[in-house]
């Protein structure tokens, strides 16, 4: 079996997001690159799935849509255990045009499963997943929280409104899976950090495909209001405020 | 003549059989690896008088310590008589050193006499040890083994001094009925002699005879018996002592193979490129005996089982698992149990075991707070925490292993620059209402100016709500003192401090390099910290990193201007409260700074009164080695409400800290005990600003 | 052409959440002059289904088949597809929901369809069809322009003020046909939390923390949430410590939730809470300490003794019933 986890470059989440060329583009200065956290994840809960031998998975490759300043974060999921990794040398667009890229990967080298973040924490898509799915015709299952292998075939946790479903589906399916996937993400031994240097990252040429949505600005939300306090000694007047001011009760 | 040849024959097997057990320990010790380069012998003869022969960790417990130090200086004194043993032995002589004169009467009077000072002490040992019930002989390391090895050894030496008692009185008893010459003075034989008045001249001889054949073949015995036993100290303790580390206990060593990586890796020429070809494929950290330093074996054959590190150890007084003497009697059985494995088959064999899990258990490791109390405590100086730490090196550096929320504490650290989720930008937030500026390095450097001293603040100071508050009170007396300094403000980022106890010896590294770069690229000189794991990583850790700097403690900088008359506190200001002071482990036993914050303290109030453990005995709040960042392991109670307990036994309005971590623990403390409305705990800068004129 | 809105059931039921998406897709559809249809798979009953129009929704279909007994993410698909091709709707809307986020994908590589998801307004414009769209885990909003014909948008949830607006459709009710070439996942095992009101669901929450001190003085809390017919959650300390179910844990690690009204009880407010509430649209908090983080993002706050405070608002609820 081999395992593709998609992985996407984001800004680490502590950072102040700031603006730039008249609000329609981020500001990049000075942003530390991370892994997106659902992605670290994913593949955190692939490389678990590899540990176990009786599992039969051969390998773990981590694909990325971006240009080549995204090779430290590519380099820090190979320094984590990925076996290599695939980067389709263009801007990530959008998310049909990345899902377009990575399904293109996998009809070229040929995957089991597919794992992918339910979102990314920069564009909160939540869309790729499912769209490389329907790009190969393959079956999808959204909103994982566990996979594992039962009598050699994939089991799936899936969570549903106040609870959750065992999912049974066939190979080659994707994933796409949330915070639960894996209990913390795994961090990169020193042999790891070390081999990481020299670990294959293939560059591939992107396909010609069509994006269908474009940015063309960006604000800020507008700030909350500072906070009302109320007389301990008079608490009936907050659910006064609450009924008639805030119309919440 | 008979007896000679009898005596020498004995001897040389006695000498074989020890040369034999030496020769395997010293191929034991060939498996090891490097500790330290032996240097500063004038320090370390200062040292082995001081602790060894001085006894001064034995006397940490005073009563059962003086005990102790009577079979200690009883058996350095009786060496004297037991090398003249051995030389009547072999050349057939009788007292053959008595020519020494009134030296000689001296040291076997003084022998004679510590005979029975010493069973005097072995009888209490053995009686706390058979009938009373003493915590530290007890615990899950502690087997019957164990408790055997220490009652035969104690009866041994208790048979020796009977024994030697035996020879003394059946000499003088027979040299004063023979009317021969008495050599050496001997008060105590003297005595027991005079108490059978009606036995013979030849009776007499007997006694000395049987005794002096029993002494020696015990002492032949016993030096074989030893090395196998937890008794092997009365070898190993004066040169363990001799062979200590001597920088300050907070200093951890630094891994310069990790080194090495860190810089292939920041430079981003060979950032990408493979390892050189002559890097060996060596282990970082340690997981079985053959990688544990010469200096870790050498401790872990010191180690006499006395259990007083366990016994001060807060993880364990706690009921976590972790046991600093298990941690070293592991090192010492599995050694024992590999050892001749690896003489066998060679030093890459696999038994498919191992010191890690099969002896050492991660819980254990893992509820380590580095506090030290184990290494300031035990009386041969062996180091526990260097074990544990590079215990936790090997799993989180080659097993990638670590408590789940220590992960995340590395990724904030490596993404963001804290141990937890902030953003650089915002770590000047603290100092947006203060009545005056704080200056900002950049600021300064922009108009070409530069300070005296950096405050570095910290991320605590930066981030924690309730630190920020005493960072500004720091600032604040900076201010009125006139002080030139600055802070660096966003530039900050972790000094890797956690990273560093929690075994992430790569991240630490990084963070250090980058911090050093930083202060460098300033020219800084002088660092003034607020949180003593700061200071001691700055003071201690960063040197071996290219990174030298002098370093102030808030506490000492406040001290010295007082002491000065620069800065002037009112006694009345917190009305002569009752203030205790909690010793942060970081600043005391890892520095051993105590003098300064009393000082402070007991100007601010006429009322200062010490925890029961205080100053090097203090007991660790809970937070250091990264405990702050992770659950506690399992346990029967939490450190942090120990200590709450003991500083509310002091009847104390304030409790003074000087540490993040401790106030938080402290805080919480109280807050669990329901008594944060009326104790409140401060720190010390806070009460500074109160009291300041 | 028109606007298609996807309202979900459950075991034939609708959910609030279920109106608000139709509320939604009303108003965008009146920026369009089109019209509303909204689609539910999986049998619902007639009276239910009509609740629908008092919402907005011009037609109502209920796409039915024996065999449609799991969740299966291209089934669905297809099922949609075909509808909305039938409706000829430029405009697909689901809720930004565990099912909205299986399936707006994947129909959108069907009918290649542009993307916006977890947007929390009416569009800016509809020529171009441009929405705001959040961004960056809520620091940022991005002015997403679809290009595409045809546009699909997720709602996040309790974000858009519902009006009713009844329109008196009658609910159609259609046998669907599954594609047979679809390998189909198949669920093996079903496990699901009954009974109260769940936390995901509630429009108020009350929550309570470590500064209740003790898992005794839950009473009033309990009390002034079944007053407000609200469902109650706690911090990760008092979930750790036993004192509540784990399934009140609102958090980062626990549940994120975007309630009316949070009222937060003895939380001090540390972020990795905050990040689980932080999206409701008022946050009440009552804490001792007045510099708790709490009060950063609340919007009303009480500095007092939560024991205290806590049965004065019972009252004041109670007085309000009346």
């Amino acid at each position: 079996m081999k395992i593709l986890v998609c992985i996407s470059n984001v800004p680490d989440t502590t950072t102040k997001i700031k603006f730039a060329d008249g609000n329609t583009s981020i500001d990049t200065t000075g942003i530390q690159w991370v892994i997106n956290p659902w992605d670290e994840l994913s593949l955190t809960r692939a490389l678990e799935l590899k540990d176990d031998q009786t599992n039969g998975v051969r390998s773990v490759t981590v694909a990325h849509v971006g240009p080549a300043s995204s090779e430290p974060t590519i380099r820090k999921a190979l320094a984590i255990g990925a076996d290599d990794a695939i980067r389709i040398n263009a801007s990530a667009s959008d998310a049909y045009y990345t899902a377009f890229q990575i399904a293109e990967v996998v009809r070229k080298e040929g995957f089991d499963m597919i794992i992918c973040g339910i979102e990314s924490s920069d564009f909160n898509g939540s869309a790729v997943g499912g769209m490389v799915a329907e790009f190969l015709g393959i079956p999808s299952v959204s909103s994982v929280s566990g996979i594992k292998f039962e009598g050699g075939s994939p089991l799936l946790t899936r969570e549903i409104d106040g609870g959750r479903e065992t999912v049974r589906v066939t190979s080659p399916f994707v994933a796409i899976v949330q915070k639960g996937i894996a209990k913390e993400p795994r961090i990169a031994s020193m042999r790891g950090i070390m081999t990481a240097r020299t670990k294959p990252v293939r560059v591939f040429e992107p396909v010609a495909a069509d994006s269908l949505t474009t940015v063309a600005g960006f604000e800020k939300p507008s700030p909350r209001a500072a906070c009302r306090f109320i007389d301990p000694d008079n608490p009936a007047q907050l659910i006064d405020l609450l009924q008639n001011e805030a119309k919440v009760l | 003549m008979t007896r000679q040849l009898i005596f020498t024959a004995v001897f040389i097997i006695t000498l074989g059989v020890f040369s034999w057990t030496l020769s395997r320990l010293i191929k034991y010790f060939k498996f090891t690896r490097p500790a330290f380069p032996l240097r500063d012998f004038g320090k370390r003869f200062a040292l082995t008088l001081k602790v060894a022969f001085g006894q001064t960790k034995i006397f940490r417990r005073p009563v059962i310590g003086f005990f102790h130090a009577l079979v200690f200086w009883g058996f350095c004194i009786i060496l004297f008589g037991s090398i003249e043993m051995v030389i009547d032995g072999l050349t057939g002589s009788e007292r053959a050193l008595h020519f020494m004169g009134l030296f000689y009467n001296f040291m076997i009077a003084s022998g004679d006499v510590f005979a029975v000072l010493v069973s005097i002490s072995i009888l209490i040992f053995l009686s706390r040890r058979l009938f009373f019930h003493v915590r530290r002989f007890e615990g899950t390391e502690m087997k019957r083994k164990s408790h055997m090895d220490a009652n035969t050894a104690l009866s041994l030496i208790l048979l020796l001094m009977i024994s030697l008692i035996g020879m003394n009185a059946g000499y003088s008893g027979y040299a004063v009925r023979v009317g021969d010459e008495i050599h050496g003075v001997y008060p105590v034989g003297t005595f027991v002699a005079g108490l059978f008045p009606g036995a013979s001249a030849e009776n007499f001889r007997l006694v000395h005879d049987i005794s002096w054949w029993t002494h020696i073949l015990l002492i032949f015995i016993f030096a074989n018996y030893l090395p196998y036993s937890k008794h092997f100290h009365v070898f190993m303790s004066v040169p363990n002592v001799f062979l200590s580390r001597l920088e300050p206990l907070g200093k951890l060593t630094n891994m310069e193979n990790i080194t090495r990586e860190v810089r292939l890796m920041m430079n981003p020429e060979t950032a990408f490129s493979a390892a050189p070809a002559d890097t060996p494929p060596e282990r970082f950290g340690i997981k079985d005996a053959e990688d544990a330093t010469w200096k870790n074996y050498f401790d872990s054959l010191s180690c006499t089982e006395c259990g007083r590190c366990t016994s001060v150890c807060p993880a364990n007084i706690t009921g976590k698992k972790l046991s600093p003497r298990k941690i070293m009697m592991d090192l010492r059985a599995r050694m024992k149990e590999k050892g001749p494995l690896m003489i066998k088959y060679g030093r890459d064999f696999n038994d498919n075991r191992s010191l890690l899990r099969d002896f050492i258990t991660e819980e254990e490791l893992w509820a380590c707070t580095t506090c030290n109390a184990c290494a300031k405590e035990c009386p041969v100086n062996i180091n526990q925490p260097s074990l544990i730490v590079d215990m936790r090196r090997y799993l989180v550096l080659e097993e990638a292993s670590a408590p789940g929320e220590l992960k995340s504490v590395f990724n904030n650290i490596e993404n963001n620059g804290a141990p937890w989720q902030y953003a650089a930008e915002d770590r000047l937030n603290w100092a947006k209402d203060l009545s005056f500026k704080v200056p900002v390095m950049s600021e300064l450097a922009a108009e070409g100016k530069m300070p005296e001293y950096l405050f570095w603040v910290g991320c605590a100071g930066a981030f924690d709500d309730r630190y920020k508050k005493v960072v500004k009170a720091f600032a604040t007396i900076l201010e009125k003192l006139n002080i030139s300094y600055a802070v660096l403000g966003s530039e900050e980022t972790c000094t890797g401090d956690p990273a560093r106890r929690a075994g992430n010896e790569m991240l630490f590294q990084m963070q250090a390099l980058q911090v050093i770069e930083t202060l460098r690229a300033y020219g800084i000189n002088k660092i003034i910290t607020a949180c003593p794991h700061c200071f001691n990583i700055f003071k201690n850790e960063y040197p071996d990193l290219g990174g030298s700097f002098e370093v102030v403690n808030y506490l000492q900088l406040i001290q010295k201007y007082l002491a000065e008359g620069r800065l002037k506190l009112s006694a009345k200001a917190l009305k002569n409260a009752k203030i205790t002071f909690h010793d942060p482990c970081y600043l005391g036993r890892a520095n051993d700074i105590y003098a300064e914050p009393r000082e402070i303290v007991k100007s601010l109030t006429g009322n200062y009164v010490e925890m029961r453990r205080h100053k090097s005995f203090a007991l660790c709040c809970g937070a250091g080695g990264a405990q702050m960042f992770k659950e506690a392991e399992k346990g029967n109670k939490e450190i942090f409400i120990e200590r709450t307990e003991e500083a509310l036994s002091t009847d104390a309005q304030f409790v003074a800290t000087a540490c993040p971590f401790c106030m938080t623990m402290i805080t919480d403390g109280l807050k669990y005990k329901n008594r944060e409305d009326e104790i409140k705990n401060f720190d010390i800068a806070e009460l500074v600003v109160q009291a300041m004129e | 052409m028109s606007v298609l809105v996807y309202a979900e059931n459950w075991d034939g039921l609708f959910k609030k959440q279920s109106f608000e998406l139709v509320s939604y897709a009303s108003a965008v559809a009146a920026m369009m002059n089109t019209k509303v249809t909204a689609l539910s798979i999986g049998k619902v009953e007639k009276e239910e289904l009509a609740k629908l129009g008092n919402w907005g929704a011009d037609r109502i279909i209920n796409a039915v088949n024996n065999e449609l007994t799991v969740f299966d993410s291209q089934v669905y698909t297809g099922i949609i597809a075909d509808i909305a091709g039938a409706e000829g709707s430029k405009v697909i809307i689901f809720s930004n929901n565990i099912t909205g986020k299986a399936l707006a994908p994947r129909l959108s590589v069907r009918l290649k369809a542009g993307i916006a998801a977890g947007v929390s307004k009416l569009p800016m414009s509809t020529d171009p069809f441009k929405v705001y769209k959040r961004t960056y885990s809520g620091n940022a909003f991005a002015h997403m322009v679809i290009n595409s014909d045809v546009k699909i948008l997720t709602l996040a949830q309790n974000s858009f003020d519902m009006t009713e607006k009844p329109t008196g459709a009658v609910p159609e009710t259609i046998q669907v046909s599954i594609d047979g070439s679809i390998v189909r996942t198949t669920v093996t095992d079903r496990v699901r939390q009954t009974g109260k009101i769940l936390l995901t669901d509630a429009d108020i929450v009350v929550s309570g923390g470590r500064g209740m001190k003790s898992p005794d003085n839950w009473g009033p809390l309990t009390e002034l949430a079944s007053l407000l017919n609200a469902a109650t959650a706690c911090s990760r300390p008092v979930s750790d410590e036993g004192w509540r179910p784990h399934e009140e844990h609102t958090g980062q690690t626990g549940k994120m939730i975007a309630p009316n009204l949070y009222i937060a009880v003895g939380i001090s407010g540390a972020t990795q809470h905050l990040a689980g509430v932080s999206s409701s649209k008022y946050i009440v908090a009552i804490n001792n300490d007045k510099d708790a983080p709490i009060f950063e993002a609340a919007q009303y706050g009480i500095v007092g003794d939560a024991l205290k405070i806590l049965p004065k608002l019972v009252d004041a609820v109670k007085e309000l019933k009346k």
